[in-house]
């Protein structure tokens, strides 16, 4: 496999004050993504991973440490900058979809292209993802699955370097998030992405190319998967 | 179109009850500030066209009696540009009834071709130097009394009768505004009128052969600003004719009421505008707080897309710019036939009969700069909170507030009483202290609004009950055709059954202090006067000193002077120095600026011991029809008369409350409205949870009733002084001339009435909202966690 690095981060910690205790949510985490692969961090609630993925994502800074993403340091960033980075190189897909309730599945996906550069075609990402024939609902009209795959079309449309999923199958019933896995695999695989997916399932491990465990702030485990499975045959 | 508008699009129609109600507010103000602007300038236009056509003089000279020539020298000051006598005299008018007194002006037209002050014919013909026995009439007076082209109407002149053919029906730049003097309460047309005749004929009849007693001046243009050089040397030259009286064009009775219209009409404008653009924009901005708080995790995902903070700011603050730019579009659409409207009908009011119409497309300019102004400030203000939202948080739900004990709690003795409904009325009331701040505010603002027109339409009434109930309490105020003895008293007590007779001295004077000057009646009275209770401003009583002058609050003002200063008084009279003399007092009077000396006194300075020029009757005689023939009474006055003259004028004043109290309506509705929306969809979960434990929508409903109901009262309460403060408010923005002052009185029953009228406006907007309860989907918020 190809081993470009990507995305890396060198010793990122991040500390909240609450109240007179300081509570590292990540500590020291030296991480990184290679282009094309698709990557899971599990964990439990708590362990940091949601922290770790927004401080990749440019969400959130870190309190201390580097992010590289494509050989630049992006804790240097200001706001302006940031905001740039999140929105060229980034793609989230949240556990709760988060879609604008008052935009049609195509307006979705048109809120996150039309302020970038290199979108891909709409109709094409909403095709892959199953929704030709949907996207003129409002989500309010969508089962859960759908939705979700309305905010996975709007990641990728923006034809990101990084695919950053928070439990994309938190809120999904079991068959409908293997459907959503299995479209997260073939985006991985058909557009070439970098896909990476934090949640505290365990058996999604099986199907990526590398696991990384977390537990109180830090990286505890990191697997490499010789031959990750097929989303279907995945099970919990 | 871009995605985020189509959002911002779709988001108004899901709340546009809201943004209809704000809307209106712009619309209302924008329309206003164009309309009463537009309507100022096309007033003023109009008045200064219709000076420019008839030659309307700049400086009025009253003088005894004065030949030709003497006028003709008048030329030689520098700066006259032409000086022309006339005639003028008040006699009685026949008329059919005898218990009516009707007094008309007698004035002659000018035997110039280019005559100062021309007549605009409106009706019948212009009447002619050769004319025999014709007059044209004024013609306020001509539709008060219905006198038409072709009738006949005979004033009664130095005891005999003349009837003159009415020729024309006419209209004078001096009149637009018909009042008999400065002492005059309300235009009483069918009581008083103007009737010009020919110059031949009112020399003959009112015996001033060769000579006039009015002279009228126009100043070139050029020597306008030496304006009072030229009177003062007009003064000089005319003194031995005896001047009474100098008026410059800005102190002509019609034309500074006039200006005092349009100077009205400007702060009506200025003052609505701003008041509701403010409110306006308290709304926007409680509204897209509110809005951005809500839309937390929709921000979030935006910023997580890669929208900007700009971008975000501004795509809530075009919410705030779309209120104030479909507002100023409506709000223009609206203002120019609205204006037009309102012109017309001021013209016909105000007897202007050139009405120079006009858009100034420069208020639209204005109008839609200072809406969209205001609406984008309190737009940003609103949505500021946007760049504190980070991405990374706004996923995660916010924490629940504290909901710790609020303090009436601790007083166990009232908490323990309240039922439970209650306690969480005024939990909820206490715990959301910025909302019930804005909705107690808006409240006493609405009381404050609706209290205006109310007070307004009590103004002239309490005038009125203070003028000649408190403060002079005679019946009949008659006055003399010239100066008599004192045996002239003796001699209408035996015409007339009186309960009190007092005279009077009523003399022009200028006064002076410094370069500040005015000239005004100054009223001789006796020192035990029955008649006049004179008050200082702050209520004392004060009595007619022994030497020196009174003077009403108003002159006091506007010479700048107080008790004990020494005034300088110019005499009119020839051969007569002027005088200095000692303040004693300033009073309060509302109609009427005027001063007030001991009657022995004022003749003193006069040289003449014992003269009356009028008198004070007390009396439930018929006194007018007695006294109609009686020779050397020019007017009589009655406060009987007076008093129907004004319930004439309460008709139009209604009309104009009506207006304000439907600006007071819109306003409260929107302020409750809003206030309530937003009140229900920030308490979803909240009323969610209270349907699950089984309350009904009627009772959640009459949850947020008791809520604003006790907030209503609150507003109230605290609406007493803001009503207060904008009573003053609207009592200064009126009172722009020093003709009249205004009683700063409010009734108790107009406090009750802006109470009742608060109230229906508050219920008319809580009935509007009871749709958004009924229509809550309560399952689906607590599963979706969403509002």
């Amino acid at each position: 496999m190809d081993r470009n690095i990507i995305m890396k981060t060198e010793k990122i910690s991040k500390i909240y004050q609450m109240g007179e205790v300081q509570v590292a949510a990540i500590k020291d985490v030296d991480l990184q993504l290679y282009e094309g692969e698709f990557v899971v961090i599990l964990g439990p609630s708590g362990s940091g991973k949601s922290t770790l993925l927004n401080v990749i994502g440019g969400m959130d800074l870190p309190t201390e440490g580097k992010v590289f993403m494509q050989g630049e340091d992006i804790t240097d960033y200001n706001d302006k900058k940031l905001t740039a980075y999140r929105r060229e190189k980034i793609g989230f897909v949240f556990q709760f979809y988060n879609l604008m309730n008052n935009l049609t599945a195509k307006e979705n996906v048109e809120l996150a292209t039309e302020i970038c550069k290199e979108a891909l075609n709409i109709d094409e990402v909403l095709e892959a993802v199953g929704l030709g024939d949907r996207k003129e609902h409002f989500p309010a009209q969508m089962s859960g699955g759908e939705q979700q795959r309305v905010a996975i079309a709007r990641a990728v449309a923006k034809n990101p370097a990084l695919l950053l999923c928070d439990e994309p199958t938190g809120a999904l019933d079991f068959e409908t998030g293997i459907k959503t896995l299995s479209l997260l695999k073939k985006i991985n695989q058909d557009f070439n992405k970098t896909v990476v997916i934090i949640t505290h399932n365990v058996p999604i491990g099986e199907m990526a190319d590398r696991v990384i465990k977390m537990r109180s702030g830090e990286i505890i485990e990191e697997t490499i998967n010789t031959n990750p499975i097929d989303p279907e045959g995945i099970e919990w | 179109m871009k995605k985020l508008d189509v959002r911002l699009l779709r988001l108004i129609k899901n709340s546009k009850g809201q943004f209809i109600s704000v809307t209106v507010m712009v619309i209302l103000a924008l329309t206003v500030y164009v309309s009463f602007s537009m309507m100022a300038d096309n007033l003023n236009d109009s008045i200064f066209y219709y000076y420019d056509e008839t030659n309307f003089g700049d400086v009025f000279v009253e003088v005894v009696r004065i030949p030709k020539t003497a006028i003709d020298r008048l030329h030689r000051i520098e700066g006259v540009e032409a000086a022309q006598g006339r005639v003028s005299s008040e006699v009685p008018l026949r008329v059919e009834d005898p218990n009516e007194k009707v007094r008309v002006r007698i004035v002659s037209i000018p035997k110039e071709t280019d005559a100062i002050n021309s007549l605009h014919t409106l009706e019948g013909r212009e009447l002619q130097q050769t004319d025999i026995r014709a007059t044209a009439v004024l013609q306020q007076f001509t539709d008060a009394r219905g006198i038409e082209v072709g009738d006949k109407i005979t004033p009664y002149i130095a005891g005999r009768e003349y009837p003159l053919d009415v020729v024309g029906i006419v209209g004078s730049p001096e009149y637009i505004y018909l009042m008999e003097n400065e002492q005059s309460l309300l235009p009483t047309p069918e009581k008083f009128g103007v009737i010009y005749v020919t110059e031949d004929f009112a020399q003959s009849a009112l015996g001033y052969q060769g000579s006039y007693n009015e002279v009228m001046i126009k100043i070139d243009e050029n020597y306008l600003h030496q304006i009072d050089r030229i009177v003062d040397d007009i003064e000089d030259q005319l003194d031995r004719y005896g001047v009474s009286r100098v008026t410059k064009r800005e102190d002509q009775l019609s034309h500074s009421m006039m200006m005092q219209e349009v100077e009205q009409l400007e702060n009506m404008s200025t003052a609505i505008t701003l008041l509701f653009l403010i409110v306006a924009a308290v709304i926007i901005n409680v509204m897209l707080s509110r809005l951005v708080k809500n839309d937390r995790m929709s921000i979030g995902v935006m910023k997580a897309l890669g929208y900007s903070n700009l971008d975000i700011l501004g795509h809530y603050t075009k919410y705030s710019l779309l209120i104030g730019l479909t507002g100023s579009i409506v709000g223009m659409v609206l203002s120019i036939p609205l204006s037009m409207l309102f012109t017309d009908m001021y013209m016909m009011f105000m007897n202007i009969p050139m009405l120079q119409m006009e858009i100034y497309y420069i208020y639209f300019v204005y109008g839609i700069l200072l809406t969209s102004g205001f609406c984008i400030a309190s737009g940003l203000a609103g949505a500021r909170s946007v760049l504190k939202i980070f991405p990374a948080d706004s996923m995660r739900p916010e924490a629940p507030k504290a909901g710790g004990r609020i303090w009436l709690e601790k007083i166990k003795a009232i908490w323990d009483k309240i039922s439970f409904s209650w306690k969480m009325v005024i939990r909820n009331i206490l715990r959301n202290k910025r909302r019930a701040a804005f909705l107690v505010a808006g409240i006493a603002l609405t009381y404050g609004i609706t209290m205006v027109p109310v007070f307004m339409s009590s103004v002239w009434t309490n005038i009125f009950l203070l003028q000649y109930g408190e403060l002079q309490t005679m019946d009949y105020n008659i006055d003399f055709a010239h100066p008599m003895s004192g045996n002239a008293i003796r001699e209408l007590t035996q015409v007339i059954e009186v309960d009190h007779i007092e005279p009077k001295t009523e003399i022009p004077f200028e006064l002076r202090n410094g370069w500040k000057k005015k000239i005004v009646s100054v009223i001789g009275v006796p020192r035990d006067t029955e008649f006049y209770h004179f008050k200082s401003p702050t209520g004392q009583p004060i009595e007619v000193p022994k030497n020196g002058i009174i003077l009403v609050d108003r002159l006091a003002d506007s010479l700048g002077v107080k008790v004990g200063d020494e005034i300088l008084i110019k005499n009119f009279m020839p051969d007569k120095e002027d005088e200095r003399i000692v303040v004693k007092g300033v009073i309060e009077q509302y109609l009427g600026t005027n001063a007030y000396m001991d009657i022995e006194a004022l003749n003193a300075l006069m040289g003449e011991k014992g003269m009356v020029t009028g008198a004070l009757v007390a009396s439930r005689d018929d006194v007018i029809p007695k006294l109609q023939d009686v020779e050397n009474i020019r007017q009589i006055q009655s406060v009987e008369d007076m008093k129907n003259s004004f319930l004439e004028f309460m008709d139009m004043i209604i009309y104009s409350v009506g207006v304000l109290m439907v600006f007071g309506g819109v306003l409260g509705f929107a302020i409750v409205y809003n206030v309530t929306v937003i009140s229900i969809s920030e308490r979803i979960l909240e009323f969610s949870s209270l349907r699950v434990l089984g309350f009904d929508k009627k009772e959640i409903y009459k949850m947020i009733s008791r809520e604003n109901g006790l907030m209503t009262i609150l507003g109230i309460v605290l609406g007493i002084p803001v009503a207060y403060g904008m009573c003053v408010a609207m009592v200064n923005a009126m009172v722009t001339t020093d003709i009249f002052g205004i009683p700063l009185i409010i009734d108790i029953s107009s406090y009750f009435i802006a109470g009742v009228a608060t109230i229906i406006f508050v219920a008319l907007a809580q009935l509007a909202t009871i749709r958004k309860i009924y229509r809550l989907n309560f399952i689906d918020a607590l599963k979706n966690r969403i509002s």
